[in-house]
């Protein structure tokens, strides 16, 4: 009795099989596997199985593994299982790419960050550049003007001394004139008055041997100053005033030539007849005529 | 009649897994990729964060199992690393984009310096 048990129950357990075999065909996956699958027909021809071929390969594997579970334990649990493991391999593949793919951009990116910042630091230098050269042409202007200003204070120091030399000449030629003439300063200069009867004699205007001794005097220490001189000539109001113009003239025209004689440049000095003409005292005295009658030479100041 | 009562018993036994050594060297492995995941970001990452607890609700239930049904427990093992290393991917991906978006901003923004340089800072 127990053997055919046995044996039915055997024969019952392959008809079993054969019946859930022949339903096989027409099984429903699992949620999981069909998503594995899914997401590994993906990986594998996105950009992921160039990128992350080694865990793609592992997804496949992994699906392999869940395909063969599902055809010989399709109730196990694991099965399952197998199905998300695969499912979770090719989305880490998917991952992963992604990754790769988002640290290339950051390399590009930063490769044209460092590209522009290149681009930058060569404007930043042109700029600089153009900004040394115009600040050099600055500093060139700036030295320039710092040699022209050195070269005129130079000369103005030269002709304050030279001034200053004129000046003590001046005072010095003051010094030894006023030995043998009157000198005055005013404001045509410095005047040096020589009275008519030292000069010449009444009515004529040749000089006499010692007018041309202090003339001679007057000459050389004018000599080289190289300052405009006039000379005056003047009288009393004896006479015709025609007769005293021209002999003022004369006498002042003589002492002119004396002095070129001696030495003054002649396109220096100049002579004029002033006739009674800028009197220094009154006619009505013979010592106030004697003061009138007189040669005045002017010495110009020199325009600086 | 004694040999098939012992072949039966070693079957059944054979079918209960108990045979399955437990997967103790697995369960540290999983747990130790739950913790490369923390460290990785996956936290911090909503995607990832779901995956990261799903390998950790895994790795809770297979403890459970293990020494009971260790050939459970070491599926459900594998399926919790597998949550792991995706959250991991997943973080790492996310981290990687930010990075890249935050490097195309500085790059852009190079880029205009450098052409408003050329243009004499107009």
């Amino acid at each position: 009795m127990r053997t055919p048990t046995v044996v039915s129950f055997v024969l019952a357990g392959l008809a079993g099989a054969f019946a859930l075999s022949a339903c096989g065909g027409e099984r429903i996956p699992p949620r999981a596997l069909v998503d594995a699958r899914n997401e590994y027909a993906r990986a594998k021809t996105g950009v992921t199985i160039q990128l992350d071929p080694t865990d793609v390969h592992e997804a496949d594997l992994a699906l392999q593994k869940a395909e063969s579970a599902w055809n010989d334990e399709p109730d196990a649990p694991d099965t399952i299982d197998l199905a998300v493991i695969a499912q979770r391999k090719a989305q880490i593949a998917e991952a992963e790419a992604a990754a790769m793919q988002a640290q290339k951009d950051t390399e590009a990116a930063k490769a044209a960050q460092a590209q522009a910042m290149q681009a930058q630091l060569l404007a930043a230098r042109g700029q600089l550049d153009a900004a040394h050269q115009m600040l050099n042409q600055t500093q060139s202007a700036l030295d320039q003007t710092k040699t022209q200003l050195q070269m005129t204070a130079q000369q103005a120091e030269e002709q304050k001394k030279q001034l200053a030399d004129l000046e003590a000449k001046l005072k010095d030629a003051r010094d030894t004139i006023a030995k043998i003439a009157a000198v005055k300063d005013d404001s045509r200069g410095m005047v040096i008055t020589l009275q008519g009867e030292v000069l010449f004699e009444t009515g004529k205007w040749d000089l006499k041997p010692a007018a041309m001794a202090k003339l001679d005097i007057i000459a050389q220490t004018l000599m080289g100053k190289e300052q405009s001189m006039v000379v005056y000539g003047y009288t009393d109001n004896v006479g015709t005033r025609d007769r005293n113009m021209e002999l003022s003239q004369k006498r002042a025209q003589a002492v002119r030539d004396y002095l070129v004689s001696k030495g003054i440049p002649a396109d220096l000095i100049t002579a004029q007849g002033k006739g009674p003409d800028d009197p220094v005292a009154e006619n009505t005295s013979v010592e106030g005529r004697a003061q009138n009658r007189r040669v005045e030479i002017v010495v110009q100041p020199k325009k600086s | 009649m004694r040999i098939a009562w012992i072949a039966c018993l070693a079957g059944f036994a054979l079918a209960c897994g108990s045979s399955f050594p437990p997967p103790n060297d697995e369960w540290s492995a999983a747990q130790a990729d739950v913790g490369r995941a923390e460290a990785g970001g996956a936290p911090g990452v909503p995607d990832a964060k779901l995956h990261l607890q799903l390998a950790q609700e895994d790795l809770a239930k297979s403890k459970q199992l293990i020494d009971q049904d260790n050939k459970r427990a070491a599926s459900l093992i594998a399926v919790a690393r597998a949550e792991a290393q995706l959250a991991l991917s997943l973080a790492k991906e996310q981290i990687a984009q930010d990075a890249a978006h935050t490097a195309q901003a500085a790059a852009q923004k190079a880029q205009a310096d450098a052409q408003k340089a050329a243009n004499g800072g107009k």
